[in-house]
């Protein structure tokens, strides 16, 4: 019962869910723009409209998936520190691994390619997959890492980054109306 | 057969086996009917129609194909019909199919959008009510055709959903969205689904999902080096089990029956079976270098090369699992009384900068389509070489079968049933491609394709890239030029001119009630 003695103030939990809701939202809508048209073509606009209902209505799910996963990692932290510095770490490295998800979904959308040189080195290799995931575990890892050494010691980097986790609100706010809106549509759809 | 087993035993022992190597992987079906069979009559025989979705006959090595694609089919050919310049009535699955179920061209049954449907007419104006008295059943791995069988249902005794011969099924849209399946699963995979794009909607779920999927069906996947066959990413399916299927249908149904079976392969993803994967990677074969059309999609000729590559192995696994079909009912005796009826509702194209069916054009290789009909009793091939349509499958089972042709049905009795009678010489073979057209719409953008004698002329019009005027035509013989390479517009201009006035005329009959 203890763990739940310091829990998080409601204006917290908001900003905790807007945080993990704001990636979440940004890119499934960039991927629904980009079906938009080949949907409309492939029937009609409100078959693309339906598409994206059902896209915001997962990213609304996945979004308090993501916002139950950082509310259980920010029980693990020591219960000492503030409200706003618990916060700050579990938002930053939410938002650092959903940059890096991203990033993997735009080195195959955007068809980028190794240098030839990293992946012979990797070929190389007994297990070459392990050397991939491994360098995958270093890069995320170490960002998290100097993200939350900073946002540790500087209390200037963590006042920042809640007014930026506050700035994400307003928009997140906007995506969970669209994806009630979406919810609107799907039900109209099927009815 | 031995004379220690008779036909009875040696067909529940078939049947034994046959449920017994698919059980694991999914939940038999069963017709709702129990009736055994006491075996169809000659006047009433029971009637397979199997379809092989986006199956080309440009790419049958029994039609000249360089590459061995249908070893089977070349041998089990020799007590076929084979009908070498059979054609659909549309390129991809709504109209060619829509148009082989009501015998009529794709403007009158104006299923010619993407998941079309009928003209309401049509309910009772298609193959299944022309066979009233026979116990018809359908199936479809493709949800477009599915989506014509659930509008015809009315007219079909066992309509077995198509998710009764997958792996597994995706109970959450069956559940909560029926209304709108189709939507609902594009948005399913879009957003859960990485596939072989490796992108989605999804930045986290859909990994876990992935990794979940990745689990199933182990031992299955390992006959499959490129992934199992599948629908929408992973609805999963394997054509053994609906060979499986039919085997037992022979077995339980009530007869005489009539059966419409619409099997996926070699619609992509074109994922063989192992021991057909890579048969033609190393071979010597080149196509015909043609250059890229004004509708090219940007395919190279190296992509072009290697996707043919795949579909013509996923070819290979078709021909295996009919062939085990064909035995099962050549050795059981069904092919004594039954007319087994093979063909595809479009083909697909590998060149002119373009992979697949969904294009403009309207070139051979997507509009011509294999047909082989296996009748009772024959024993020797016969090869028809006129231009034949889907739209005469229709007629030609009424006909053979002693029924009477409705009015309504377009096509023509197809030889040599057409009691020996030459097919009418002024005969017009028409294919169209319309996708995007309202049905309360006249079809003001579309490729027409049109085959008189020796000559096709293609009809482009109304589409964005052809700039002022909005009409192309092409004009090829394709009995000296049968790749389509000679483009005779210019050359033979009267000749071009005078298809193009029979396809506007069409156009106009087809366009009138509209203004």
């Amino acid at each position: 019962m203890g763990i739940f003695k310091n829990g998080f103030s409601k204006k917290g939990l908001w900003l905790l869910l807007s945080t993990c809701a704001f990636p979440i939202h940004v890119w499934t809508l960039v991927m629904f723009f980009r079906d938009f048209s080949w949907i409309s073509e492939r029937t009609n606009t409100w078959d693309a409209i339906g598409v994206g209902s059902y896209g915001l209505m997962i990213a609304f799910i996945e979004s308090l998936f993501v916002f139950t996963i950082a509310l259980g990692l920010s029980l693990l932290l020591p219960q000492k520190w503030s409200e706003d510095k618990r916060i700050s770490i579990v938002g930053a490295a939410v938002l650092l691994i959903a940059f890096w998800a991203i990033a993997g979904q735009l080195y195959f959308l955007m068809e980028i390619h190794f240098p030839s040189r990293i992946i012979q080195f990797a070929a190389r290799n007994s297990h070459p997959l392990w050397v991939i995931y491994g360098a995958v575990l270093v890069a995320v890892g170490s960002t998290i890492a100097l993200a939350g050494y900073m946002l540790i010691k500087s209390e200037n980097v963590q006042e920042n980054t809640l007014a930026l986790f506050e700035r994400l609100s307003t928009l997140s706010a906007l995506y969970i109306f669209l994806d009630f809106c979406g919810l609107l549509v799907v039900v109209i759809r099927n009815l | 057969m031995s004379e220690l087993i008779n036909r009875r035993d040696f067909l529940k022992l078939a049947g034994l086996l046959g449920i017994h190597a698919t059980l694991p992987q999914f939940k038999l079906f069963y017709p709702k009917s129990n009736s055994i069979s006491e075996g169809p009559s000659s006047d009433n025989p029971n009637i397979l129609i199997i379809v092989f979705d986006a199956w080309s006959a440009y790419h049958l090595s029994i039609n000249g194909y360089p590459r061995e694609t249908m070893p089977n089919l070349a041998e089990l050919g020799k007590k076929a019909v084979i009908f070498h310049n059979h054609y659909s009535a549309g390129n991809f699955t709504t109209p060619g199919t829509a148009s082989l179920l009501t015998g009529v061209l794709p403007w009158s049954h104006q299923a010619i959008s993407f998941n079309d449907v009928l003209r309401d007419e049509y309910l009772h104006q298609n193959i299944f009510s022309a066979f009233g008295d026979y116990h018809r059943i359908a199936y479809s791995h493709n949800f477009l055709v599915n989506t014509l069988l659930t509008q015809l249902s009315g007219e079909i005794d066992d309509y077995i959903p198509r998710e009764e011969l997958f792996l597994e099924r995706d109970r959450l849209i069956e559940l909560l969205f029926s209304t709108d399946e189709d939507i609902a699963t594009v948005s399913w995979v879009r957003a859960l689904k990485k596939g072989g794009d490796h992108f989605s909607y999804s930045l986290f779920l859909s990994e876990i999902y992935e990794k979940l999927k990745s689990l199933q069906f182990n031992e299955i996947r390992a006959n499959f080096p490129l992934g199992i066959p599948s629908i929408n990413v992973d609805n999963y399916y394997l054509l053994e089990n609906g060979i499986d299927y039919l085997q037992n249908l022979f077995m339980d149904a009530t007869s005489p029956f009539l059966g419409y079976f619409h099997f996926l392969p070699p619609h992509e993803p074109y994922n063989t079976r192992n021991e057909f994967s890579g048969r033609f990677a190393e071979d010597k074969y080149f196509p015909a270098k043609k250059p890229p059309h004004l509708f090219s999609q940007g395919q190279k000729s190296s992509n072009q090369k290697k996707w043919r590559t795949l579909y013509d192995e996923f070819i290979l696994y078709a021909d295996a699992e009919f062939a085990r079909l064909y035995h099962f009912l050549d050795q059981s005796g069904f092919l004594e009384n039954t007319w087994v009826i093979l063909t595809s509702d479009h083909g697909e194209l590998f060149e002119r900068g373009i992979i697949g069916h969904l294009t403009p054009v309207l070139y051979e290789p997507v509009i011509r389509i294999p047909l082989l009909i296996f009748e009772p009793g024959r024993t020797e091939s016969l090869h028809i070489y006129e231009k034949t349509s889907g739209i005469d499958i229709l007629p030609t089972l009424l006909k053979v079968t002693g029924r009477d042709i409705p009015v309504w049905v377009e096509g023509e009795v197809l030889p040599p049933y057409n009691g020996g009678n030459e097919m009418d010489n002024e005969r017009l073979i028409f294919s169209l491609q319309a996708r995007g057209t309202d049905k309360n719409d006249p079809i003001t953008k579309a490729t027409v394709a049109l085959i008189d004698g020796d000559y096709k002329l293609i009809y482009y019009f109304g589409y964005d890239e052809l700039g002022d005027g909005n009409e192309m035509i092409e004009l090829f013989n394709i009995k000296v030029d049968p790749e389509e390479l000679n483009d005779l517009s210019s050359n033979q201009f009267e000749i071009a001119q005078s298809l193009l006035v029979k396809i506007k005329t069409k156009l106009d009959d087809v366009n009138r009630p509209y203004y």
